[in-house]
């Protein structure tokens, strides 16, 4: 449905689009399932950023706001929604991870 | 001679009587906002205004509160009113009040102006005037109120920045922004009726009430100095939304969606204020379920909307997922608080024993099933010298801009997570409820001002943690845990010589 505006052009660029990260782009993480962590992080991070670098650099200190996390534990991947088994090596864009794309893990 | 003019014959020639209508301009370009969101009036003239004050009364009555407000500020400086409060961790209310409150005080007084040169009609701009004027005294009497617990303790220092900057503030400010940003009618119905009238026993009261109950004075005498200006706005607020649906049928369904709408954002944003009323209170006035059921359930669904029934107004859509979250609401936006405090302008801490038996009571099937584990985790990590905080920043919700804490409804286990692609961009909602508000105007959400996309993008201060709260505007002891900060400390050491209370 259409905004109902003063004007008949109403139109404004997104304050959060993935141009204003340069290479980079906004990635959402969810731990499922703990409930101490309020709510999923959201990370920036280089969108060639292989798979093994995002874990290690961004993910496993985050998660380890809980002395309970072991560093590497997460299993069950989801992208989006869909099962995604990771190739460590691969970046994010090529595994499909886009702006603001939300993962999700267990541990 | 003629006698004086009774009120009502001086209100009328006040407002009325000074009204024309333009010939030699055309009265669209004079009142250029008020045809293009499709609200039909026909006749201005059916506007009754409940509370008929003159410029010359309205001054009287405003300027004897205020000589009672200041003269309790002046007793409360010379007689060390801040060593008589309840407990130092009873100012992070205050603090989460002069940060996200008081700045909507002022917001107000500028829509008000706004709505008050824009209105067609005589007596609808009078009473906006009046209380863009209400709204500015507010905002003073309130930082002349508070200014008082400045001198001693943090968080308070910096509010006006803190509102424009800090994250959970952006969530009352993107409230009053998107309002100010809509049509004079529009924003009418979000800010007289959905914030004044709807859920102003949720958001006002209970910063008042928490004031007198734990030995804060001052603000307390605040509060009754703006009752009556609040009665007023809430009346404002049912006759503004009366008029409008008597006006024209067609608008109905307007207002309909204007009121589901209005009701959703609103409520987001006093998830704020229930964890305050359950975790910021060292002595409680009643839960946020008790007062949820009060205030909202019995007087707004079971009162208000069986009486707009006759205009055919049913109540909020989503309204049942707010009953739904009664029960875990405050303990929810508690937690998330807990953990991200070191980025906030107020200090946090485990609810200690007392205090969970208060919860457990007050809360029996969800408190020890939900959130008991999660604080005895916490205080755990205190022990063994640790704090748990969440290490990084939170996703955002792109509508309320609340942490994206909430669960679906039925399951308190699963976290909510909505999401819409709009112009191939992908958006986050929080809920439902959130994600139809941005369906409704993508246009106008897409602009939203996240603080952690915002953060992200470099333009807050910097990268690093430390720079964004030095961007913020907070010092040291403003932020983090409440055991050992300043306000702690400076605690302690001055009841040091009396027991606490004596």
């Amino acid at each position: 449905m259409p905004v109902v505006a003063l004007t008949d052009n109403y139109t404004f660029p997104s304050r959060s689009r993935q141009e204003l990260y340069g290479d980079d782009q906004l990635v959402h993480v969810l731990w499922k399932g703990n409930r101490m962590m309020a709510a999923a992080a959201t990370f920036r991070a280089p969108k060639a950023m292989p798979w093994a670098d995002f874990l290690g650099a961004l993910v496993d200190p985050w998660a380890a706001s809980d002395p309970d996390y072991v560093p590497g534990s997460g299993s069950g991947w989801t992208l989006d929604g869909q099962p995604l088994q990771p190739d460590p090596g691969k970046g994010l864009a090529e595994l499909g991870v886009g702006h603001k794309s939300l993962l999700t893990f267990e541990a | 001679m003629s006698k004086k003019l009774s009120m009502q014959q001086r209100y009328a020639a006040l407002t009325r009587d000074l009204d024309w209508t333009p010939d030699y301009v055309d009265p669209a370009k004079v009142f250029p906002l008020t045809s293009f969101e499709g609200i039909k009036v026909h006749d201005w003239s059916a506007w009754s205004d409940p509370f008929r004050l003159t410029v010359d009364t309205y001054h009287k009555y405003q300027a004897e509160k205020d000589k009672r407000l200041y003269a309790v500020i002046d007793g409360f400086a010379q007689g060390q009113g801040h060593l008589s409060l309840s407990d130092a961790q009873y100012l992070n209310a205050m603090k989460l009040f002069i940060q996200g409150v008081t700045p909507l005080e002022y917001a107000a007084h500028r829509h008000f102006a706004q709505l008050a040169r824009h209105f067609d009609g005589p007596g609808p701009r009078f009473a906006a005037l009046c209380q863009s004027i209400d709204e500015l005294r507010h905002t003073q009497t309130e930082v002349h109120t508070l200014s008082q617990y400045n001198k001693y303790y943090g968080g308070m220092h910096s509010n006006w920045k803190m509102f424009d900057r800090v994250w959970y503030l952006s969530v009352p400010k993107s409230y009053f922004e998107d309002a100010m940003s809509a049509g004079p009618f529009e924003s009418l119905i979000a800010i007289s009726f959905s914030f004044e009238y709807l859920l102003t026993n949720l958001l006002f009261v209970p910063f008042m009430s928490g004031a007198s109950f734990n030995g804060d004075l001052p603000s307390m005498t605040f509060g009754f100095s703006a009752q009556s200006d609040e009665s007023r706005h809430m009346t404002l607020g049912l006759e503004a939304i009366k008029f409008l649906l008597e006006q024209d049928e067609a608008n109905v369904p307007i207002i309909q969606a204007w009121i589901d709408k209005w009701f959703w954002r609103g409520y987001r944003l006093v998830a704020l204020i229930a964890q305050m009323i359950d975790y910021m209170l060292p002595k409680k006035v009643m839960s946020w379920k008790e007062s949820f059921e009060l205030y909202f359930e019995e007087q707004m669904l079971n009162g208000l909307f069986k009486d707009l029934e006759f205009y055919g107004i049913r109540p909020p859509m989503h309204v049942q997922q707010a009953i739904e979250e009664k029960e875990i609401l405050s303990h929810q936006v508690a937690w998330t608080l807990y953990q991200f405090s070191f980025a906030a302008g107020f200090n946090t801490t485990v609810p200690d024993e007392e205090h969970q038996a208060w919860l457990r009571e007050q809360y029996p099937d969800t408190f020890d099933k939900l959130f008991a584990p999660q604080w005895a985790k916490a205080k755990k990590i205190q022990e063994e010298g640790g704090r748990f905080f969440f290490q990084g920043l939170p996703q955002l919700c792109q509508v309320c801009q609340v942490p994206m804490l909430f669960t679906e409804v039925g399951d308190p286990e699963t976290i909510c997570q909505r999401q819409v692609v709009y112009e191939d961009e992908r958006y986050d909602f929080c809920s439902d409820g959130c994600q139809w508000v941005f369906e409704r105007e993508p246009e106008k959400y897409v602009q939203a001002w996240l603080p952690v996309h915002q953060i992200y993008q470099g333009v807050c201060g910097g990268p690093s943690v430390p720079e964004v709260l030095a961007w913020y505007g907070l010092q040291e002891g403003d932020s983090g845990e409440y055991i050992g900060s300043l306000d702690h400390k400076d605690w302690l050491a001055w009841h040091a010589t009396a027991p606490v209370g004596s």
